[in-house]
């Protein structure tokens, strides 16, 4: 036999009890040459050339899904950001594009499709401004769509009068999406340092210097490396922890590129990249918080939970990198709160606070997810969550993000439930301080010295 | 370059055809109001029909460049298999139920290896899939075997088993 009973056993078990699974093929479609003097024909344009290029996605994820018995749970699509695509129309609303990729998405049978986005960082233009007057409007009437700006990065700094807006926005979408929960603050998020190539939502997009159209792969396995550390063992050492999940990390990332591979020679595209994410669903063993408890801690958000998952974050990347020469993407372990049961619990318990919820940030891949706050968390103390975030990836040179949802008419220690992935909210204490000065001066953080690297 | 043909350039038409690349991508919205207003749309060659994606400039490169990325040791040897494994009570005859389904699927077994373990057995087999087969009805057809109360039955592509456990 060409394999060894144990390796056949092993793969067989990640697949069925260990909820290994593709987590998401992604289309990336460059819109840019859809601009038009006119929104209505921009439109027209938009809607039919992500139907012409996405109209087989679905059809071939499912075949390469048969084809190699692995599950590819979602296919989505990732668009060039939607302020350049608008710009030339002169347009004051923008909704009506967000309309035109839901109805293309719901055409072509995809959950999400990312992209209703702008880079401000340094400043706006004047179709950015645009765009963040439509987000809220475009989030709350459509039902695939999701947003994402990028507000401040290490070569830039953090642009404080774009979050200021962004905060106004996160609020009327949280208004609009009253009877949800704030539902359309779910599909909105802002970053520092975004990676143009993410292939998971909310923050999809096709950055700068991205191809025409692009298939990349999202690879997710919690429930994998949980069930590696637990078999390793308690009397294990952290050397021997981070070992187990590098090598559980390069065998979940060749799924990746095996998958990433057959999709785009199938769609005939460019293949992008491998985003080796440990990603936590609300499913029983899918959790990354379950995870930093199997390497030792007792809940997620205790003491040495930073640590554990540095640990964690640093050998996914090494796992998946040797695993693929496009790993790529947000490549790391997510930390959404409400979509990880684990984390959820934490919360419930008293375990995991804001403040650390934050400090974990500086070692995940990516940021403060899913977070619920009080509807009526004043703006400076939302800012303030929001620009501290912003800070710790332009000093790290890394990717962080803000999705956070201020429940319209819920308290701390309230739940909200938005359901399927995105889970249960517990609504968290921002703090009694905030920020009101820092919030009026305005302005911009300049970049950091490590931002001068030329 | 590609072109876009919307209503608007409908609406700016003289007379009642207009002429297109092939390339071009019509609106839907622009062919209803062609229909509408009794306009055709065509190519040089003829009737206007979608044509197919243009991936882009890249595109090309990774139609030529994909199938040439390396795979993983001992491609050749087994490169339409699959690894079908089942586990359940144990109780006679079962393995040659397997075994039937397998040979009646088109598949020729490779390799075979089985156990016993307190009343329980498992099995795993690499088999080659005929000329005939493709693997989606052959892991539907055993698949289907499956039952909750006897036995479960899993099919997976041995690709899959390379990838994750040859570099």
């Amino acid at each position: 036999m060409s394999f060894s009973e144990r390796e056949i056993l092993e793969t067989v078990r990640m697949v069925e009890l260990e909820t290994l699974d593709i987590r998401t093929t992604t289309l990336g479609i460059s819109l840019l040459d859809c601009a038009d003097p006119d929104l209505e024909s921009a439109c027209e344009k938009v809607y039919t050339k992500i139907r012409h290029h996405a109209k087989d996605l679905v059809r071939v994820a499912d075949s390469i899904g048969s084809d190699y018995g692995v599950p590819i749970v979602n296919k989505r699509i990732a668009v060039t950001p939607i302020a350049w695509v608008g710009a030339a129309s002169g347009a004051d609303d923008f909704t009506p594009l967000a309309r035109a990729l839901d109805a293309a998405a719901h055409e072509v049978g995809v959950d999400f499709i990312g992209g209703f986005s702008a880079y401000v960082e340094k400043g706006f233009t004047k179709a950015d401004d645009v765009l963040f007057r439509s987000i809220p409007r475009a989030l709350s009437e459509t039902e695939h769509v999701c947003g994402s700006v990028v507000l401040a990065s290490t070569h830039a700094g953090i642009n404080m009068d774009a979050i200021a807006r962004f905060v106004e926005v996160v609020k009327e979408a949280a208004e609009r999406t009253a009877d949800r929960g704030g539902l359309a603050c779910t599909k909105l998020v802002c970053f520092c340092n975004a990676v143009p190539d993410n292939p998971f939502v909310a923050g999809a997009h096709i950055g700068v210097g991205e191809p025409e159209t692009v298939l990349s792969v999202g690879v997710s396995g919690p429930g994998v490396v949980r069930s590696a550390l637990q078999r390793l063992g308690v009397d294990a050492d952290l050397l021997a922890c981070a070992e187990t999940i590098k090598r559980t990390a390069f065998k979940v990332a060749r799924m990746g590129e095996l998958v990433g591979r057959e999709a785009a020679r199938r769609l005939g595209t460019s293949f992008g990249i491998v985003d080796l994410s440990l990603a936590p669903t609300p499913a029983e063993g899918d959790s990354v918080a379950a995870i930093l408890e199997a390497i030792g801690i007792d809940r997620a958000g205790s003491a040495g939970s930073t640590a554990a998952l540095a640990l964690l974050t640093d050998a996914v990347k090494k796992g998946g990198a040797m695993a693929s020469s496009s790993v790529g993407g947000l490549s790391g372990a997510f930390i959404p709160v409400s979509e990880d049961r684990g984390m959820i619990d934490a919360v419930a318990e008293g375990a995991l606070s804001l403040a650390k919820l934050e400090a974990m940030t500086a070692v995940c891949s990516v940021g403060l997810d899913m977070v619920a706050v009080p509807g009526d968390t004043p703006n400076d103390v939302l800012l303030g969550i929001i620009a501290d975030e912003m800070a710790i990836g332009m000093v790290n040179h890394k990717t962080t993000a803000v999705r956070i949802v201020p429940v319209p008419g819920k308290g701390v220690g309230e739940t909200v439930e938005w359901g399927g992935l995105l889970g249960t909210g517990i609504v968290q204490d921002p703090g009694r301080f905030g920020c009101g000065r820092l919030y009026e001066r305005g302005g911009r953080i300049p970049a950091p010295l490590q931002g001068y690297r030329n | 370059m590609r072109r876009f043909l919307t209503v608007e350039d409908i609406h700016l038409a003289e007379g009642d055809e207009i002429v297109v690349d092939a390339s071009t991508l019509v609106t839907p919205q622009a062919q209803d109001v062609a229909e509408a207003l009794g306009i055709a749309i065509r190519t040089a060659d003829g009737p206007w029909t979608e044509p197919t994606p243009d991936r882009g400039p890249d595109a090309e490169r990774a139609r030529t460049s994909l199938p040439h990325l390396p795979e993983p040791e001992g491609t050749d040897v087994l490169f339409s298999s699959a690894i079908v494994t089942a586990v359940g009570r144990n109780r006679s005859g079962v393995l040659g139920e397997i075994t039937s389904a397998i040979a009646e699927a088109g598949g020729n077994i490779h390799d075979v290896s089985q156990k016993v373990v307190e009343g329980y057995f498992h099995i795993i087999l690499t088999v080659q899939l005929g000329d005939g087969a493709t693997f989606e009805n052959f892991k539907t057809a055993l698949e289907c075997l499956s039952c909750p109360e006897d036995f479960a039955v899993r099919v997976m592509h041995e690709r899959v088993f390379r990838f994750m456990h040859r570099v």
